[in-house]
């Protein structure tokens, strides 16, 4: 192999609740195109955004050519010579092409306090008819370009200057046939020209047609690096997935009979840009899984089905014939839901703990049509403790719990709220081990005394380990539908998402 | 000095500082202003001119301690209690009891209108009112043209100390009871913490601010009435400046101005009552209008800093 | 019909679409009041109202693009205008031009300072901060009422108030399109965390905005005191009145922001406001109705550029 470019030594970063990269060192080496690669909060996306400056490492050094690279923020980082192309939207509305590209890079044309506009948009437009873009015109509101253009610009924006290590952060997805194109030719030429690209992709099969090596990240630690001309996308999944989580971890039972009582339906429901005509009939006692990849829509079924979508078609159906059309009646008719977003949607996190549990069981505290604080108080107790939540007492704001204590907290409500259908969307996410634990042996118990769950998860372990039935969604649409069965392999569930 | 800093904040985050700390500049400013006026302050004779002042202000700043809650602001009230005065002056020469009414659903009115450009279209509510209070206060000064429009002759006889304050305290009484006892105030606390939170946890979000858009409209059309048998008549100025007074009462009282959940309802009482024994007090001191203005807007800027409810992470436009 | 895509697409769009809304006024008000209404002469008394009040909209622009709000407008001019009057009794021109230019500034300056270091809405801190200027308005004019002396005059009327807008609208222009700051404050405006990201101070660069802001406001304060030779002091925010019609001006540049021409917009939509307001009174309405006009045409303005946007969450 060549020389080292990139240096990474013992990375390590926390966010309040989750440890996202755990000593993560790593090299990667002059002209070669490495690809990252994990399940999702594996931290890939931590471990780039720490070298380019979004985030802030907490320990570990980066070193570029022998260099220590710090950067502050993202300019900074191009001024050490690396650059980043991320998964959002980069660039920002309002601004021209042209002041899009040199964003925090005017003092290059200043003289004086004054900057050269003319010669900045003279710049930038030499740039992108180098990239062959020259249909893009630099002095024009970058408002005026699709998405697609848009990270166009943001290649030209992230490469014109030549970094040693260009970091392409899932933006495939986002982009068309033509664009990948560009993108792809981009890394190559970087590539020979002796620097380094760092491809992180969901799609194994681009991954291993792009890259020359990957090396594979699960859960904040680093697993392995291989070469890309050794291995086939079925080794990758296995390193991704890992075979260490089993045993007394999730439910013991294989193929318990299921109801045949159908307590909610969803038929063919739609929501514009999200799913396609997806049908769902969930049984008393039963656990549907819901896996695909994160884009797949599957995130949009849970909300669909309690209510919450906007513009969605198609009926839900409660079994005894409620349609279920805002989220007030779904939680009228006994059905609950855990966002994916717990800080947002599930939770409201500058409140405290008392107030989230008992904000949609307020009218059953009340005694004569009146509320107490006692009962309140009471109420929030009760179940807060039956969730073993860590806290000072339920008066404690969410903001400064932990995640796994999060998600306590929003299981404690719906347990109180004692509602019988269960929508849980990631609900392990983020939560460390003895937490996700817990939280399993809580669905196994309540799926026992006759409550039905729909769990969204991104994790196929998780998946297998706990549903009845699991249903894969692809593009919005159901792809594949499994019984809980003990010879179902991980293998068989990605066959069907990708 | 950054750690200085920290240690302020933290002390704020303690529910129990929250709490003594309006309580507490309550008591400092009814002794201070006891010492200063050598108790002339509270002779009966200035305790009820005070009391007569403060009705009109008690009663407003309700409604808008509502909106406050879920994270609105509402700057029409001023305006709209111009408007309602109007109203129920006009309709006083008819009957008393149709001009109360119809002063209350014109309150009601100006809310929904409120409601439904910040709720349907959007629109951020500080925007929404401003520009309501500049069209209503429009109509009011279009009303009075010519001549301020005078009530009934007889409307001045219900102004008895009896009759305001069993009517003020009757509307505070059943405002709490609301707010507290049927999970009202839970649910609006709840919007201003996290509206997208809230309405996950199943509170109907446009509905309820169309709601208390409208109850607060209402309940100013009552502090109109309030106001209309005080003085009589109404001319182009009534109810000029009262979104500012309630604004700083209720600040003063201990509300953080983004609401959410370190709401509480005696920020309304307490607000009001150190709002006008801080003015009455400042007068009676001979303190001229400019000193009283500079100080007013200084209190009231570091009782904001001190209450502000912040959150790491938050991004303040 | 590509060619007309095209050309919607263009910046002049935005130009020919201001100069068709201004005629349609022009021409609704000429037909119903032909004889009171609009002729030359009365157009440039429009525009010399109209032009004051585009020098305080386009500092008031910096930072409504960047999302926070200056309530301290009006105390501002207010305070700015009788202290012009005060130092022009002094320094002559010299005070009268240079004694808002730093007053308003200063305003802009403690604005934005506050802002910045309580971490509070910017309206609630400039509402606060409006009392403090107003009280300092009465300090300097003990409560009388502040009259320029008719030998300082010469920025009331044509061409010396013409003059003084148009190297305000420059200047604006420029710092727009040839400095950073123009740069920076459309990236904030558009997001804060991306632009922080790429290494715009964003603390800074919204301080800026506020003394950008406050140093226009000093402009139209001179304008102000020039045209209508003599200010009183407010007190209890009434002065808060005078924060919107530069407003109304600001909300057009918005709205036509991107067609590339904030400034020709905010003028233009000041003449516009005006053209309405002497409408109305053409047609026989009292001044009262000024009120209420200004009342819609700001709530129909910002009805027109939001859209709503499901589950939005909006205060």
């Amino acid at each position: 192999m060549s020389e080292v470019i990139l240096h990474a030594e013992k990375i390590d970063k926390s966010f309040v609740g989750t440890h996202a990269i755990d000593h993560v060192t790593l090299d990667f080496y002059k002209g070669e195109i490495h690809a990252l690669i994990g399940e999702n909060g594996s931290g890939k996306s931590t471990f780039t955004s720490c070298l380019t400056g979004i985030y802030h490492k907490d320990s570990g050094t980066f070193t570029l050519l022998g260099k220590e690279v710090n950067a502050k923020n993202q300019v900074d980082g191009n001024y050490q010579g690396v650059a980043i192309i991320v998964q959002e939207t980069g660039t920002l509305s309002g601004l021209t092409v042209a002041e899009n590209i040199f964003l925090g890079k005017e003092d290059e044309f200043t003289k004086f306090h004054v900057k050269n506009t003319k010669a900045m948009n003279k710049k930038a437009q030499e740039l992108l008819n180098s990239y062959g873009f020259d249909y893009i015109k630099a002095t024009d509101i970058i408002d005026k370009y699709n998405f697609e253009d848009r990270k166009l610009i943001e290649i030209v924006k992230a490469t014109y200057f030549k970094p040693q290590v260009l970091i392409v952060d899932e933006t495939t997805t986002a982009l068309g046939e033509k664009g990948r194109k560009e993108l792809f030719k981009v890394m190559k030429d970087v590539k020979d020209d002796g620097r380094c690209v760092i491809f992180i992709s969901h799609d194994l099969d681009e991954v291993l047609e792009q890259s020359d090596n990957v090396s594979v990240l699960r859960d904040g630690e680093y697993i392995d690096t291989v070469k890309s001309s050794d291995v086939t996308t079925d080794d990758l999944k296995k390193l991704m997935v890992g075979r260490e989580m089993s045993g007394n971890y999730y439910r013991a039972d294989y193929g318990e009979p299921i109801s045949d009582e159908v307590v909610l339906r969803g038929e063919h429901l739609t929501v514009p840009g999200e799913i396609e005509d997806f049908s769902i009939e969930l049984h008393k006692g039963e656990i549907i899984g819901i896996g695909g990849l994160s884009e797949c829509g599957m995130h949009e079924v849970g909300k669909a089905l309690f209510g919450a979508s906007y513009d969605r078609e198609g009926t839900v159906t409660t079994a005894d014939g409620t349609q279920i059309k805002d989220i007030k009646t779904a939680i009228d008719h006994s059905i609950a839901y855990a966002s994916k977003d717990r800080s947002t949607e599930s939770l409201v996190i500058n409140d405290t703990i008392q107030d989230n549990i008992t904000l949609p069981s307020l009218e059953d505290i009340k005694r004569n049509h009146i509320l107490h604080a006692k009962d309140e108080r009471a109420f929030a107790e009760k179940y807060a403790r039956q969730m073993s939540t860590k806290m000072v007492g339920v008066h404690q704001f969410m903001s400064a719990l932990s995640g796994g204590n999060k998600q306590k907290v929003v299981l404690a409500r719906w347990i109180g709220k004692n509602s019988d259908i269960i929508i849980l969307d990631s609900p392990t996410r983020g939560i460390d081990i003895r937490v996700k634990a817990d939280i399993y042996q809580m669905m196994d118990k309540m799926r026992k005394s006759g409550k039905s769950i729909i769990m969204i998860s991104e994790e196929i372990s998780e998946l297998l380990g706990m549903a009845d039935r699991i249903i894969i969604m692809k593009d919005g649409r159901q792809n594949g539908e499994f019984l809980r069965h003990e010879g179902l392999k991980d293998t068989d569930l990605i066959a069907k998402m990708v | 000095m950054d750690t200085e800093k920290k240690v302020k904040l933290s002390l704020m985050n303690q529910p129990l500082f929250r709490t003594v700390m309006p309580f507490a500049g309550f008591i400092f400013i009814v002794v201070l202003f006891a010492i200063l006026t050598g108790g002339q302050l509270y002779t009966p004779g200035n305790l009820k001119l005070l009391l007569s002042q403060s009705y009109v202000l008690l009663i407003a700043c309700v409604g808008v301690f509502m909106v406050m809650t879920m994270g609105g602001l509402d700057f029409s009230q001023g305006s709209m209690l111009g408007v309602c005065s109007v109203v129920i002056c006009f309709l006083s020469n008819v009957n008393i009891v149709l001009a109360i009414l119809c002063g209350v659903l014109t309150g009601g009115l100006i809310g929904i209108v409120n409601g439904f450009f910040n709720v349907k279209r959007k629109i951020t509510s500080f925007i929404v009112t401003i520009c309501n209070m500049y069209l209503l206060r429009g109509m009011v000064a279009y009303a009075t043209t010519k001549s301020p429009v005078y009530g009934v002759s007889n409307i001045t006889s219900y102004n008895t100390m009896g009759f305001n304050l069993t009517f003020t305290i009757v509307i505070l009484l059943v405002a709490f009871a609301v707010f507290r006892y049927t999970g009202l105030g839970n649910r609006l606390k709840a919007i201003g913490a996290g509206e997208t939170a809230a309405r996950f946890a199943g509170v109907r979000v446009e509905k309820t601010k169309m709601l208390i858009y409208m109850a607060a409209g209402m309940i100013t059309g009552l502090a109109a009435f309030i106001n209309s048998i005080k003085v009589g008549s109404v001319t182009s100025t009534a109810g000029n400046q009262l979104e500012t007074q309630i604004m700083i009462a209720l600040v003063l009282g201990g509300m953080p101005v983004n609401g959410g959940a370190k709401v509480r309802f005696y920020n309304i009482i307490l607000g009001a009552l150190t709002y006008k024994i801080l003015t009455a007090g400042l007068v009676m001191l001979g303190i001229e209008p400019k000193t009283q203005q500079l100080i007013m807007g200084i209190v009231f800027l570091v009782m904001v800093a001190v209450f502000a409810d912040r959150e790491t992470g938050m991004i303040v436009k | 019909m590509s060619n007309f895509k095209k050309f919607r697409q263009s910046h002049w769009y935005g130009l020919v679409m201001l100069a068709v809304i201004t005629f349609v006024f022009w021409a609704f008000f000429k037909i119903l009041a032909p004889q009171t209404f609009g002729d030359f002469n009365k157009l440039q008394t429009y525009l010399k109202t109209a032009l004051y009040y585009a020098v305080g909209g386009c500092g008031l622009y910096f930072i409504c693009v960047m999302g926070p709000f200056d309530m301290s407008v009006g105390a501002n001019i207010v305070l700015s205008s009788v202290l012009a009057v005060n130092m022009s009794e002094r320094f002559g021109y010299a005070g009268l031009l240079i004694a808002p230019l730093i007053s308003g500034t200063l305003v802009g300056l403690l604005n934005g300072l506050v802002y910045i270091k309580l971490k509070i809405s910017s309206l609630i801190v400039t509402a606060g901060l409006s009392l403090v200027y107003e009280a300092l308005s009465i300090f300097a004019t003990n409560g009388k009422e502040a009259i320029l002396s008719p030998s300082y005059r010469a920025f009331g009327d044509y061409p010396g108030n013409l003059i003084l807008a148009l190297l305000a609208f420059f200047f604006c222009g420029f710092i727009l399109k040839y400095t950073k700051i123009g740069t920076y404050t459309y990236a904030i405006g558009s997001n804060e965390v991306v632009a922080g990201n790429m290494g715009v101070n964003v603390d800074k660069y919204k301080v800026v905005a506020f003394v950008l802001c406050g140093f226009f406001v000093g402009i139209e304060s001179i304008l102000t005191i020039s045209y209508g030779t003599s200010m009183t002091s407010a007190s209890n925010l009434a002065s808060m009145s005078r924060n919107f019609p530069p407003l109304m001006g600001t909300f057009f540049g918005l709205a036509f922001k991107k067609y590339g021409h904030p400034v020709i917009a905010i003028v233009v939509g000041e003449f516009i406001i005006q053209l309405l307001f002497q409408g109305f009174v053409a047609l026989g309405a009292p001044t009262t109705v000024q009120n209420i006009v200004t009342g819609i045409v700001l709530l129909a303005i910002v009805t027109m550029t939001i859209k709503p946007v499901k589950g939005a969450v909006v205060k």
